[in-house]
């Protein structure tokens, strides 16, 4: 499994090939709960929804398009990613074109982490901007920029270097606690038999108000 | 309406309602929605004789209810009746297991009488980027299919049964037809599947009477996330680079050379493994 997902950890969860006659739609919404428009509260204080098809239609999100730490002269364009075959983030082999994981929170969300990830190097395109970032003091500003213009500061809280086999991704993915932004890269050891990174730079950044 | 006075002479009952809101949830706890997919008419609900549901229209979901694990009756009954002593529907007993997520359906039976279907709702996690569609037949019609994108995904569906798919989250154009057929009797509809979401379609209403439609449940929250981010693949920041490669930093025709050659050997290493 390793040998052929770059430097990701392998995952317990392969996916299944669409069947026949399912298109994927372009603005999924977020994890939506059990809700559709109030129909209005019960006598009895029991929650009550529409249930109708047009009040569960998907709800267009802020997607990330641009992520730049002026700084460190990072510049990098973003793009919507889901998983690839082996259940890993998909990522574009070029390190100047990053990945939000489309099914998790935006950097414009109210809760839980938005993870925008990129290639630190490769073959063909050589050493990425993201690099940088384990160089990244506390403090230091991230800016990042929707599809449709907004803009989204964030303060780095925390760099860290962490062996790939014991990162909680559940908690780097988190879509329920406080409001954050992750960036995250390869770094440390390099595997020469195997072409993988041994541990992946995390970068944590709280939003700026 | 006329439940004011009622409202106050059951208030006693009202405790058991009261005590189900999701505010008091327990522990271990069963979740019951309530689905109304009865065409045309108003009715109430009653819990254990206590009234749960005033008023409650077509169309309509009311929960999740966190109700302890046990047997409940439900009893449903004309939206101007004081008590449940003559229920429309029921009374029925619900069977709801502890940690159990059950969506209570009143709708119509095949050949068009009223009824009530308790169905489990599958919580169980899904992969990071997939969805789950249930579809249930709960209307007055017979047996159906049910078309993706014109392509028969479930069929021979019939009344009150249920089917699950798995699918990668995104936007479902689904028709419903009469089973061996393609022309739709619902749809085509836009149906979203979203990721880590269990999305619940009910086919209700009935034939006979052209108000076939489709009804809306979601049970968020299944999904699990991607198991890593494979983002580098050339150790050209290695910190454990050998020296032919750390020879790149210091520049110089040879050293590069050398370098090209080294990452050459190490891709070739790569390609050769990946194809193995």
């Amino acid at each position: 499994m390793l040998l052929i997902t770059g430097c990701g950890v392998a995952a317990d969860a392969p996916a299944t090939p669409p069947p026949a006659g399912v298109a994927r739609s372009e603005t999924p919404a977020p994890t939506p709960s059990a809700t559709g428009a109030p129909a209005g509260p019960a006598a009895s204080g029991v929650p009550l929804t529409d249930a109708s098809l047009g009040a569960h239609t998907a709800q267009p999100l802020v997607q990330p398009a641009r992520v730049e730490v002026p700084s460190l002269g990072i510049d990098v364009t973003v793009a919507p990613e889901g998983v690839d075959a082996t259940g890993a983030l998909a990522l574009s082999d070029d390190p100047a074109v990053a990945s939000w994981y489309r099914y998790g929170p935006t950097p414009w969300s109210t809760a839980g982490t938005a993870v925008i990830a990129a290639h630190v190097d490769s073959f063909d395109y050589g050493v990425g901007q993201f690099a940088r970032l384990l160089d990244a003091p506390v403090g230091t500003e991230i800016v990042t920029t929707s599809v449709d213009g907004r803009v989204a500061r964030f303060s780095v809280q925390q760099v860290s270097m962490v062996d790939k086999t014991g990162v909680d991704w559940n908690a780097v993915f988190d879509r329920s606690g406080p409001h954050l932004l992750a960036l995250v890269t390869c770094g440390g050891e390099f595997d020469y038999d195997t072409g993988h990174y041994l541990s992946n730079v995390i970068v944590t950044a709280a939003p700026i108000a | 309406m006329r439940k004011t006075l009622i409202a106050g002479i059951a208030a006693g009952a009202f405790i058991a309602a009261a005590a189900a809101l999701p505010a008091s949830a327990a522990e271990g706890d069963a979740q019951l929605s309530v689905l109304h997919a009865v065409p045309g008419v108003t009715v109430d609900v009653y819990v254990n004789g206590a009234l749960t549901l005033d008023d409650f229209t077509p169309g309509t979901l009311a929960g999740p209810l966190p109700l302890a694990a046990g047997t409940y009756s439900v009893a449903i009954t004309a939206s101007d009746a004081a008590d449940a002593s003559a229920p429309v529907i029921g009374p029925v007993d619900l069977s709801l297991a502890a940690n159990g997520n059950y969506t209570a359906v009143a709708h119509l039976d095949a050949s068009g009488n009223p009824t009530a279907t308790l169905f489990t709702n599958d919580t169980a996690t899904l992969a990071a980027g997939e969805g789950r569609l249930t579809v249930r037949h709960v209307a007055a019609a017979p047996a159906v299919d049910v078309l993706a994108a014109g392509s028969p995904v479930i069929t021979n569906l019939a009344n009150p049964g249920e089917s699950v798919l798995t699918l990668p989250a995104g936007t479902v154009s689904a028709s419903v037809a009469a089973t061996g057929t393609t022309d739709p009797v619902i749809g085509p509809a836009d149906v979203d599947v979203a990721e880590g979401t269990n999305t619940i379609v009910y086919a209700w209403g009935s034939l006979a009477d052209d108000n076939l439609a489709l009804a809306v449940q979601t049970i968020g929250g299944l999904h699990s996330n991607p198991g890593g981010v494979p983002a580098g693949n050339a150790g050209l920041v290695a910190t454990n680079k050998p020296a032919d490669s750390t020879g790149l930093l210091v520049g110089g025709a040879l050293a590069l050379l050398l370098a090209a050659l080294a990452i050459t050997a190490v891709r070739s290493r790569v390609l050769a493994k990946a194809e193995r």
